[in-house]
Protein backbone atom coordinates (compact mmCIF):
# COMPACT_ATOMS: atom_id res chain seq x y z
CA UNK A 1 0.00 0.00 0.00
CA UNK A 2 0.92 3.65 -0.01
CA UNK A 3 2.90 3.69 -3.22
CA UNK A 4 2.77 6.30 -5.91
CA UNK A 5 0.36 5.16 -8.57
CA UNK A 6 -0.15 6.42 -12.13
CA UNK A 7 -3.41 8.30 -12.68
CA UNK A 8 -3.39 9.28 -9.01
CA UNK A 9 -2.99 12.75 -7.55
CA UNK A 10 0.54 13.56 -6.47
CA UNK A 11 1.15 16.79 -4.61
CA UNK A 12 3.90 19.09 -5.87
CA UNK A 13 4.28 22.84 -5.57
CA UNK A 14 3.99 23.51 -9.33
CA UNK A 15 2.27 25.94 -11.70
CA UNK A 16 0.16 23.17 -13.24
CA UNK A 17 -1.01 22.01 -9.80
CA UNK A 18 -2.14 25.51 -8.88
CA UNK A 19 -4.18 26.15 -12.06
CA UNK A 20 -7.97 26.47 -11.88
CA UNK A 21 -9.51 23.06 -12.51
CA UNK A 22 -11.91 24.44 -15.15
CA UNK A 23 -8.99 25.79 -17.16
CA UNK A 24 -7.26 22.41 -16.87
CA UNK A 25 -10.42 20.66 -18.06
CA UNK A 26 -10.82 22.91 -21.10
CA UNK A 27 -7.11 22.61 -21.95
CA UNK A 28 -7.25 18.83 -21.64
CA UNK A 29 -10.21 18.65 -24.01
CA UNK A 30 -8.56 21.07 -26.48
CA UNK A 31 -5.31 19.13 -26.49
CA UNK A 32 -7.06 15.77 -26.83
CA UNK A 33 -9.09 17.11 -29.79
CA UNK A 34 -5.95 18.52 -31.39
CA UNK A 35 -4.14 15.19 -30.98
CA UNK A 36 -7.01 13.56 -32.85
CA UNK A 37 -6.53 15.94 -35.78
CA UNK A 38 -2.77 16.18 -36.21
CA UNK A 39 -1.32 14.19 -39.09
CA UNK A 40 2.16 15.43 -40.03
CA UNK A 41 5.34 14.46 -38.14
CA UNK A 42 6.04 18.15 -37.46
CA UNK A 43 2.70 18.55 -35.73
CA UNK A 44 3.34 15.41 -33.68
CA UNK A 45 6.74 16.74 -32.64
CA UNK A 46 5.26 20.17 -31.81
CA UNK A 47 2.49 18.80 -29.57
CA UNK A 48 4.94 16.34 -27.98
CA UNK A 49 7.29 19.20 -27.10
CA UNK A 50 4.43 21.18 -25.54
CA UNK A 51 3.44 18.18 -23.46
CA UNK A 52 7.07 17.63 -22.50
CA UNK A 53 7.14 21.22 -21.22
CA UNK A 54 3.91 20.57 -19.28
CA UNK A 55 5.50 17.43 -17.80
CA UNK A 56 8.52 19.39 -16.63
CA UNK A 57 6.34 22.21 -15.25
CA UNK A 58 4.12 19.73 -13.37
CA UNK A 59 7.18 18.36 -11.49
CA UNK A 60 5.57 14.92 -11.37
CA UNK A 61 8.01 11.98 -10.90
CA UNK A 62 7.72 10.78 -14.50
CA UNK A 63 10.54 8.24 -14.30
CA UNK A 64 8.58 6.33 -11.65
CA UNK A 65 5.26 6.89 -13.44
CA UNK A 66 6.65 5.51 -16.73
CA UNK A 67 8.06 2.52 -14.86
CA UNK A 68 4.60 1.79 -13.48
CA UNK A 69 2.97 2.24 -16.88
CA UNK A 70 5.46 0.04 -18.71
CA UNK A 71 2.73 -2.46 -19.61
CA UNK A 72 1.17 0.19 -21.87
CA UNK A 73 4.29 -0.40 -23.98
CA UNK A 74 2.93 -3.85 -24.84
CA UNK A 75 -0.35 -2.32 -25.96
CA UNK A 76 1.47 0.22 -28.10
CA UNK A 77 3.69 -2.48 -29.61
CA UNK A 78 0.58 -4.57 -30.32
CA UNK A 79 -1.07 -1.65 -32.14
CA UNK A 80 2.02 -1.10 -34.33
CA UNK A 81 2.25 -4.79 -35.18
CA UNK A 82 -1.46 -5.12 -36.03
CA UNK A 83 -1.40 -2.01 -38.24
CA UNK A 84 1.85 -3.09 -39.92
CA UNK A 85 0.31 -6.35 -41.06
CA UNK A 86 -3.28 -5.34 -41.70
CA UNK A 87 -2.86 -2.24 -43.89
CA UNK A 88 -2.05 -2.82 -47.56
CA UNK A 89 0.74 -0.88 -49.26
CA UNK A 90 4.44 -1.10 -50.11
CA UNK A 91 5.78 -4.42 -48.90
CA UNK A 92 8.90 -4.61 -46.72
CA UNK A 93 11.00 -7.37 -48.28
CA UNK A 94 11.84 -10.28 -45.93
CA UNK A 95 8.68 -10.32 -43.78
CA UNK A 96 5.50 -11.33 -45.64
CA UNK A 97 2.50 -9.04 -45.06
CA UNK A 98 4.47 -6.19 -43.46
CA UNK A 99 3.91 -2.80 -45.18
CA UNK A 100 5.54 0.62 -44.86
CA UNK A 101 2.15 2.41 -44.81
CA UNK A 102 0.85 0.06 -42.09
CA UNK A 103 3.94 0.56 -39.97
CA UNK A 104 3.74 4.39 -40.28
CA UNK A 105 0.00 4.38 -39.54
CA UNK A 106 0.54 2.17 -36.48
CA UNK A 107 3.37 4.38 -35.31
CA UNK A 108 1.27 7.55 -35.52
CA UNK A 109 -1.74 5.86 -33.92
CA UNK A 110 0.43 4.69 -31.01
CA UNK A 111 2.04 8.10 -30.69
CA UNK A 112 -1.44 9.62 -30.46
CA UNK A 113 -2.45 7.14 -27.78
CA UNK A 114 0.75 7.80 -25.86
CA UNK A 115 0.14 11.58 -25.95
CA UNK A 116 -3.45 11.15 -24.70
CA UNK A 117 -2.15 8.95 -21.86
CA UNK A 118 0.39 11.66 -20.95
CA UNK A 119 -2.38 14.28 -20.87
CA UNK A 120 -4.39 12.05 -18.53
CA UNK A 121 -1.38 11.43 -16.28
CA UNK A 122 -0.65 15.17 -16.05
CA UNK A 123 -4.30 16.00 -15.42
CA UNK A 124 -4.91 13.35 -12.77
CA UNK A 125 -1.48 13.80 -11.20
CA UNK A 126 -1.93 17.54 -10.73
CA UNK A 127 -5.64 17.72 -9.92
CA UNK A 128 -6.84 16.76 -6.47
CA UNK A 129 -10.09 14.88 -6.35
CA UNK A 130 -11.88 17.72 -4.63
CA UNK A 131 -10.87 20.09 -7.43
CA UNK A 132 -11.95 17.55 -10.03
CA UNK A 133 -15.30 17.16 -8.34
CA UNK A 134 -15.72 20.93 -8.17
CA UNK A 135 -14.95 21.25 -11.87
CA UNK A 136 -17.34 18.50 -12.94
CA UNK A 137 -20.09 19.98 -10.81
CA UNK A 138 -19.49 23.44 -12.26
CA UNK A 139 -19.67 22.19 -15.85
CA UNK A 140 -22.73 19.99 -15.30
CA UNK A 141 -24.73 22.27 -13.03
CA UNK A 142 -26.31 24.43 -15.79
CA UNK A 143 -27.65 21.34 -17.59
CA UNK A 144 -31.27 20.79 -16.47
CA UNK A 145 -32.43 17.42 -15.08
CA UNK A 146 -28.84 16.23 -14.71
CA UNK A 147 -27.81 15.19 -11.16
CA UNK A 148 -24.50 17.08 -11.31
CA UNK A 149 -23.56 16.36 -7.69
CA UNK A 150 -24.26 12.62 -8.04
CA UNK A 151 -22.26 12.35 -11.27
CA UNK A 152 -19.39 14.27 -9.70
CA UNK A 153 -19.42 11.93 -6.68
CA UNK A 154 -19.45 8.85 -8.92
CA UNK A 155 -16.46 10.09 -10.91
CA UNK A 156 -14.80 11.05 -7.63
CA UNK A 157 -15.25 7.51 -6.30
CA UNK A 158 -13.95 5.96 -9.50
CA UNK A 159 -10.74 7.90 -9.00
CA UNK A 160 -10.59 6.75 -5.36
CA UNK A 161 -11.19 3.12 -6.27
CA UNK A 162 -8.85 2.82 -9.27
CA UNK A 163 -5.63 3.23 -7.22
CA UNK A 164 -7.13 0.87 -4.63
CA UNK A 165 -7.68 -1.71 -7.39
CA UNK A 166 -4.11 -1.38 -8.67
CA UNK A 167 -2.82 -1.64 -5.12
CA UNK A 168 -4.94 -4.66 -4.38
CA UNK A 169 -3.98 -6.40 -7.64
CA UNK A 170 -0.31 -5.77 -6.95
CA UNK A 171 -0.62 -7.24 -3.44
CA UNK A 172 -2.47 -10.32 -4.71
CA UNK A 173 0.11 -10.86 -7.46
CA UNK A 174 2.99 -10.56 -5.00
CA UNK A 175 1.30 -13.02 -2.62
CA UNK A 176 0.84 -15.47 -5.49
CA UNK A 177 4.43 -15.01 -6.69
CA UNK A 178 5.54 -15.86 -3.15
CA UNK A 179 3.73 -19.18 -3.68
CA UNK A 180 5.38 -19.82 -7.08
CA UNK A 181 2.49 -18.86 -9.38
CA UNK A 182 5.07 -18.43 -12.17
CA UNK A 183 5.36 -22.22 -12.38
CA UNK A 184 1.75 -22.32 -13.56
CA UNK A 185 1.92 -21.50 -17.29
CA UNK A 186 -1.82 -21.62 -17.94
CA UNK A 187 -2.83 -17.95 -18.48
CA UNK A 188 -6.54 -18.65 -17.91
CA UNK A 189 -5.89 -20.19 -14.51
CA UNK A 190 -3.59 -17.32 -13.62
CA UNK A 191 -6.24 -14.77 -14.60
CA UNK A 192 -8.78 -16.69 -12.53
CA UNK A 193 -6.47 -16.69 -9.52
CA UNK A 194 -6.08 -12.93 -9.84
CA UNK A 195 -9.60 -11.80 -10.72
CA UNK A 196 -11.64 -13.81 -8.20
CA UNK A 197 -9.87 -12.53 -5.06
CA UNK A 198 -9.52 -9.09 -6.63
CA UNK A 199 -13.26 -8.81 -7.24
CA UNK A 200 -14.12 -10.12 -3.79
CA UNK A 201 -11.78 -7.69 -2.07
CA UNK A 202 -12.90 -4.80 -4.26
CA UNK A 203 -16.55 -5.36 -3.34
CA UNK A 204 -15.57 -5.61 0.33
CA UNK A 205 -13.60 -2.38 0.19
CA UNK A 206 -16.32 -0.60 -1.75
CA UNK A 207 -18.76 -1.68 0.93
CA UNK A 208 -16.46 -0.36 3.66
CA UNK A 209 -16.04 2.91 1.77
CA UNK A 210 -19.81 3.35 1.57
CA UNK A 211 -20.08 2.68 5.32
CA UNK A 212 -17.35 5.24 6.02
CA UNK A 213 -19.08 7.84 3.82
CA UNK A 214 -22.43 7.17 5.49
CA UNK A 215 -20.90 7.52 8.95
CA UNK A 216 -19.70 10.99 7.93
CA UNK A 217 -23.18 12.10 6.86
CA UNK A 218 -22.74 11.76 3.09
CA UNK A 219 -25.33 13.68 1.11
CA UNK A 220 -25.59 15.06 -2.43
CA UNK A 221 -26.39 18.54 -1.13
CA UNK A 222 -22.91 19.55 -0.07
CA UNK A 223 -20.96 22.78 0.33
CA UNK A 224 -21.01 24.59 -3.05
CA UNK A 225 -17.64 24.91 -4.79
CA UNK A 226 -15.85 28.24 -4.65
CA UNK A 227 -13.40 29.21 -7.43
CA UNK A 228 -10.65 31.77 -7.45
CA UNK A 229 -9.47 32.29 -11.01
CA UNK A 230 -6.17 34.17 -11.36
CA UNK A 231 -4.22 35.90 -14.12
CA UNK A 232 -1.96 32.87 -14.64
CA UNK A 233 -5.09 30.78 -15.40
CA UNK A 234 -6.13 33.19 -18.16
CA UNK A 235 -2.57 33.23 -19.55
CA UNK A 236 -2.50 29.42 -19.58
CA UNK A 237 -5.88 29.25 -21.31
CA UNK A 238 -4.89 31.87 -23.92
CA UNK A 239 -1.71 29.95 -24.68
CA UNK A 240 -3.57 26.67 -25.05
CA UNK A 241 -6.24 28.20 -27.32
CA UNK A 242 -3.54 29.85 -29.48
CA UNK A 243 -1.65 26.57 -29.87
CA UNK A 244 -4.83 24.73 -30.77
CA UNK A 245 -5.77 27.44 -33.29
CA UNK A 246 -2.45 26.83 -35.04
CA UNK A 247 -3.11 23.09 -35.15
CA UNK A 248 -6.70 23.41 -36.38
CA UNK A 249 -6.30 26.20 -38.91
CA UNK B 1 -25.67 12.06 32.55
CA UNK B 2 -26.33 9.18 30.14
CA UNK B 3 -25.25 10.19 26.64
CA UNK B 4 -25.67 6.92 24.76
CA UNK B 5 -27.78 3.95 25.66
CA UNK B 6 -28.53 0.60 24.07
CA UNK B 7 -31.85 -0.97 25.03
CA UNK B 8 -32.40 -4.66 24.29
CA UNK B 9 -30.40 -4.20 21.11
CA UNK B 10 -30.47 -7.25 18.83
CA UNK B 11 -29.06 -7.62 15.33
CA UNK B 12 -29.68 -10.63 13.13
CA UNK B 13 -28.08 -11.05 9.71
CA UNK B 14 -30.27 -12.14 6.78
CA UNK B 15 -28.81 -15.69 7.01
CA UNK B 16 -30.15 -15.95 10.57
CA UNK B 17 -26.84 -15.43 12.39
CA UNK B 18 -27.38 -13.47 15.58
CA UNK B 19 -24.57 -10.91 15.79
CA UNK B 20 -25.69 -9.24 19.02
CA UNK B 21 -28.54 -10.12 21.35
CA UNK B 22 -30.37 -8.11 24.01
CA UNK B 23 -27.56 -5.65 24.62
CA UNK B 24 -28.32 -3.23 27.45
CA UNK B 25 -25.62 -0.66 27.99
CA UNK B 26 -25.66 2.94 29.23
CA UNK B 27 -22.64 5.16 28.57
CA UNK B 28 -22.22 8.33 30.64
CA UNK B 29 -20.99 11.64 29.25
CA UNK B 30 -17.20 11.93 29.47
CA UNK B 31 -16.72 8.23 30.17
CA UNK B 32 -13.82 6.21 28.73
CA UNK B 33 -15.19 2.74 28.14
CA UNK B 34 -13.31 -0.25 26.76
CA UNK B 35 -15.38 -2.91 25.03
CA UNK B 36 -13.41 -6.12 24.67
CA UNK B 37 -14.23 -9.48 23.21
CA UNK B 38 -12.78 -12.24 21.08
CA UNK B 39 -13.24 -12.30 17.28
CA UNK B 40 -16.87 -12.72 16.30
CA UNK B 41 -18.19 -11.57 19.68
CA UNK B 42 -20.24 -8.79 18.02
CA UNK B 43 -18.10 -5.76 18.94
CA UNK B 44 -17.93 -4.25 15.46
CA UNK B 45 -21.64 -4.79 14.79
CA UNK B 46 -22.39 -3.04 18.08
CA UNK B 47 -20.05 -0.15 17.16
CA UNK B 48 -21.86 0.33 13.85
CA UNK B 49 -25.18 0.51 15.68
CA UNK B 50 -23.82 3.29 17.88
CA UNK B 51 -23.32 5.45 14.76
CA UNK B 52 -26.63 4.44 13.19
CA UNK B 53 -24.96 2.58 10.31
CA UNK B 54 -26.93 -0.58 11.00
CA UNK B 55 -30.60 -0.85 11.81
CA UNK B 56 -31.39 -3.07 14.80
CA UNK B 57 -33.56 -6.13 14.31
CA UNK B 58 -35.11 -5.23 17.64
CA UNK B 59 -34.33 -2.81 20.46
CA UNK B 60 -32.93 0.67 20.04
CA UNK B 61 -30.12 3.10 20.65
CA UNK B 62 -30.87 6.30 22.54
CA UNK B 63 -28.76 9.44 22.25
CA UNK B 64 -29.43 11.85 25.13
CA UNK B 65 -32.63 9.89 25.74
CA UNK B 66 -33.96 10.29 22.17
CA UNK B 67 -34.11 7.42 19.68
CA UNK B 68 -30.99 7.72 17.52
CA UNK B 69 -32.94 6.71 14.40
CA UNK B 70 -35.14 9.84 14.71
CA UNK B 71 -32.35 12.19 13.66
CA UNK B 72 -29.72 10.04 12.07
CA UNK B 73 -27.69 12.92 10.57
CA UNK B 74 -27.36 14.59 13.98
CA UNK B 75 -26.41 11.25 15.52
CA UNK B 76 -23.68 10.66 12.94
CA UNK B 77 -22.39 14.18 13.50
CA UNK B 78 -22.31 13.78 17.29
CA UNK B 79 -21.08 10.18 17.40
CA UNK B 80 -17.92 9.76 15.37
CA UNK B 81 -16.81 6.30 14.31
CA UNK B 82 -13.21 5.38 13.51
CA UNK B 83 -13.18 2.19 11.45
CA UNK B 84 -10.80 -0.69 11.91
CA UNK B 85 -9.38 -0.30 8.40
CA UNK B 86 -8.44 3.35 7.99
CA UNK B 87 -7.51 2.81 4.33
CA UNK B 88 -11.09 2.20 3.34
CA UNK B 89 -12.20 5.24 5.34
CA UNK B 90 -10.19 7.62 3.17
CA UNK B 91 -12.33 9.40 0.56
CA UNK B 92 -10.10 12.33 -0.31
CA UNK B 93 -7.00 12.55 -2.44
CA UNK B 94 -5.33 14.99 -0.09
CA UNK B 95 -5.27 14.92 3.68
CA UNK B 96 -7.15 18.25 3.93
CA UNK B 97 -9.72 17.13 1.36
CA UNK B 98 -10.44 14.01 3.33
CA UNK B 99 -10.97 15.93 6.56
CA UNK B 100 -13.26 18.37 4.73
CA UNK B 101 -15.57 15.56 3.58
CA UNK B 102 -17.73 15.57 6.74
CA UNK B 103 -18.20 19.35 7.15
CA UNK B 104 -18.98 19.67 3.43
CA UNK B 105 -21.71 17.06 3.80
CA UNK B 106 -23.16 19.26 6.53
CA UNK B 107 -23.17 22.16 4.03
CA UNK B 108 -20.80 24.24 6.12
CA UNK B 109 -19.61 27.36 4.26
CA UNK B 110 -16.34 26.99 2.33
CA UNK B 111 -14.46 29.47 4.54
CA UNK B 112 -15.70 27.72 7.69
CA UNK B 113 -14.69 24.32 6.25
CA UNK B 114 -11.14 25.58 5.71
CA UNK B 115 -11.02 26.76 9.34
CA UNK B 116 -12.42 23.50 10.72
CA UNK B 117 -10.00 21.42 8.62
CA UNK B 118 -7.02 23.46 9.85
CA UNK B 119 -8.15 23.02 13.48
CA UNK B 120 -8.76 19.28 13.12
CA UNK B 121 -5.37 18.71 11.48
CA UNK B 122 -3.70 20.81 14.15
CA UNK B 123 -5.40 18.73 16.86
CA UNK B 124 -3.91 15.50 15.51
CA UNK B 125 -0.59 17.09 14.53
CA UNK B 126 -0.97 16.47 10.79
CA UNK B 127 -1.01 20.10 9.57
CA UNK B 128 2.25 19.68 7.65
CA UNK B 129 0.69 16.89 5.57
CA UNK B 130 -2.45 18.84 4.55
CA UNK B 131 -1.68 18.73 0.82
CA UNK B 132 -0.24 15.22 0.73
CA UNK B 133 -1.83 12.10 -0.67
CA UNK B 134 -3.25 10.29 2.39
CA UNK B 135 -2.25 6.91 0.97
CA UNK B 136 1.37 7.94 1.49
CA UNK B 137 0.94 8.38 5.25
CA UNK B 138 2.12 5.76 7.73
CA UNK B 139 -0.37 3.46 9.46
CA UNK B 140 -0.41 5.57 12.63
CA UNK B 141 -0.83 8.79 10.64
CA UNK B 142 -3.73 7.28 8.69
CA UNK B 143 -5.53 6.52 11.96
CA UNK B 144 -4.84 10.10 13.07
CA UNK B 145 -6.30 11.30 9.78
CA UNK B 146 -9.42 9.24 10.45
CA UNK B 147 -9.60 10.91 13.89
CA UNK B 148 -9.23 14.36 12.26
CA UNK B 149 -12.03 13.50 9.83
CA UNK B 150 -14.28 12.69 12.77
CA UNK B 151 -13.13 15.68 14.86
CA UNK B 152 -14.10 17.99 12.00
CA UNK B 153 -17.72 17.01 12.68
CA UNK B 154 -17.36 18.25 16.30
CA UNK B 155 -18.60 15.00 17.90
CA UNK B 156 -19.35 14.42 21.57
CA UNK B 157 -18.70 10.68 21.43
CA UNK B 158 -15.93 8.94 19.48
CA UNK B 159 -16.09 5.20 18.89
CA UNK B 160 -12.77 3.56 17.99
CA UNK B 161 -13.13 0.13 16.40
CA UNK B 162 -9.88 -1.82 16.91
CA UNK B 163 -7.68 1.23 16.31
CA UNK B 164 -4.39 -0.59 16.94
CA UNK B 165 -4.78 -3.31 14.30
CA UNK B 166 -1.69 -3.51 12.09
CA UNK B 167 0.20 -0.72 13.85
CA UNK B 168 3.77 -0.89 15.07
CA UNK B 169 4.82 0.25 18.54
CA UNK B 170 5.23 3.97 17.66
CA UNK B 171 1.95 3.84 15.73
CA UNK B 172 0.09 2.37 18.72
CA UNK B 173 1.58 5.02 21.00
CA UNK B 174 0.59 7.81 18.57
CA UNK B 175 -3.01 6.64 18.43
CA UNK B 176 -3.23 5.91 22.15
CA UNK B 177 -1.86 9.35 23.03
CA UNK B 178 -4.45 10.88 20.73
CA UNK B 179 -7.18 8.85 22.34
CA UNK B 180 -6.20 9.91 25.86
CA UNK B 181 -5.97 13.57 24.80
CA UNK B 182 -9.45 13.40 23.26
CA UNK B 183 -10.80 12.02 26.51
CA UNK B 184 -9.07 14.77 28.50
CA UNK B 185 -10.61 17.38 26.20
CA UNK B 186 -14.08 16.17 27.23
CA UNK B 187 -15.00 13.59 24.59
CA UNK B 188 -16.76 10.40 25.56
CA UNK B 189 -14.59 7.53 24.31
CA UNK B 190 -15.78 4.07 23.38
CA UNK B 191 -12.77 1.92 22.57
CA UNK B 192 -13.29 -1.49 21.02
CA UNK B 193 -10.25 -3.66 21.44
CA UNK B 194 -9.03 -6.95 22.86
CA UNK B 195 -5.54 -5.60 23.55
CA UNK B 196 -6.18 -4.63 27.16
CA UNK B 197 -2.54 -4.36 28.18
CA UNK B 198 -2.18 -1.32 25.89
CA UNK B 199 -5.11 0.73 27.11
CA UNK B 200 -6.89 -0.41 30.23
CA UNK B 201 -5.05 2.01 32.55
CA UNK B 202 -6.95 4.88 30.91
CA UNK B 203 -10.40 3.31 31.04
CA UNK B 204 -13.15 4.08 33.54
CA UNK B 205 -15.03 0.93 32.70
CA UNK B 206 -14.51 -2.45 31.06
CA UNK B 207 -17.25 -4.22 29.14
CA UNK B 208 -16.69 -7.71 27.74
CA UNK B 209 -18.79 -9.21 24.95
CA UNK B 210 -19.08 -12.87 24.13
CA UNK B 211 -21.28 -14.52 21.51
CA UNK B 212 -23.17 -11.27 20.95
CA UNK B 213 -23.97 -10.60 24.60
CA UNK B 214 -22.48 -8.47 27.35
CA UNK B 215 -20.98 -10.86 29.87
CA UNK B 216 -18.92 -8.51 32.04
CA UNK B 217 -19.43 -4.84 32.87
CA UNK B 218 -17.76 -2.87 35.63
CA UNK B 219 -14.58 -1.28 36.91
CA UNK B 220 -11.48 -2.52 35.06
CA UNK B 221 -9.69 -3.58 38.26
CA UNK B 222 -12.68 -5.74 39.24
CA UNK B 223 -13.39 -7.30 35.85
CA UNK B 224 -9.89 -7.89 34.54
CA UNK B 225 -9.37 -11.24 36.32
CA UNK B 226 -12.43 -12.73 34.63
CA UNK B 227 -11.59 -11.91 31.00
CA UNK B 228 -9.58 -15.04 30.16
CA UNK B 229 -12.67 -17.27 30.18
CA UNK B 230 -14.06 -15.21 27.29
CA UNK B 231 -11.09 -15.67 24.96
CA UNK B 232 -9.24 -12.48 25.90
CA UNK B 233 -5.62 -12.69 26.98
CA UNK B 234 -5.24 -11.80 30.65
CA UNK B 235 -2.36 -9.30 30.73
CA UNK B 236 0.36 -9.67 33.33
CA UNK B 237 -0.80 -7.78 36.38
CA UNK B 238 2.11 -6.46 38.40
CA UNK B 239 2.18 -4.53 41.65
CA UNK B 240 0.67 -1.47 39.98
CA UNK B 241 -2.31 -3.51 38.81
CA UNK B 242 -4.50 -2.14 36.01
CA UNK B 243 -2.72 1.23 36.31
CA UNK B 244 0.29 -0.31 34.56
CA UNK B 245 -1.71 -1.42 31.53
CA UNK B 246 -0.73 1.23 29.06
CA UNK B 247 1.83 1.63 26.34
CA UNK B 248 2.24 5.29 27.17
CA UNK B 249 4.30 4.86 30.31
Amino acid sequence: MAQLIAFNYFYRDSVIHSLDVRIKFVTMILFSAAIGRITSPNQFIGVSLILLAAMVLSRLPFAELFRQMRYFGLLILGIIVIHSFSVSGTKIAPIPGLTVEGFVLGLFFSWRLFLVIIICVIFTGTTALKQLRKGIEWFLHPIPFLPASRIATMINLVFVLIPMLFDQASEILDAQKARCIEVNRNPIRRIKYLTVPLLLQTFKRADELIMAMESRCYTEERTRPVFNIKMKDWIFLSLSVSIMAVVFF
Amino acid sequence: MIILQAEKLTHKFPDGTVAIKDIDLAISEGEFIVIAGSNGSGKTVFARHLNGLLKPTSGKILFFGEALAKNIINARKQIGLIFQNSDSQIVGQTVAEDVAFGPENLKTSASQVAKIVAEALEAVDLSQYAKQNPQLLSGGQKRKLAVAGVLAMKPKVIVFDEPFTGLDYPGVRQVLKQLVELHKSGHTIVLITHELEKTLAHADRLVVMDKGRIVLDGLPEEQIYKVAQYGIRLPEIGERGVGAMTWLS
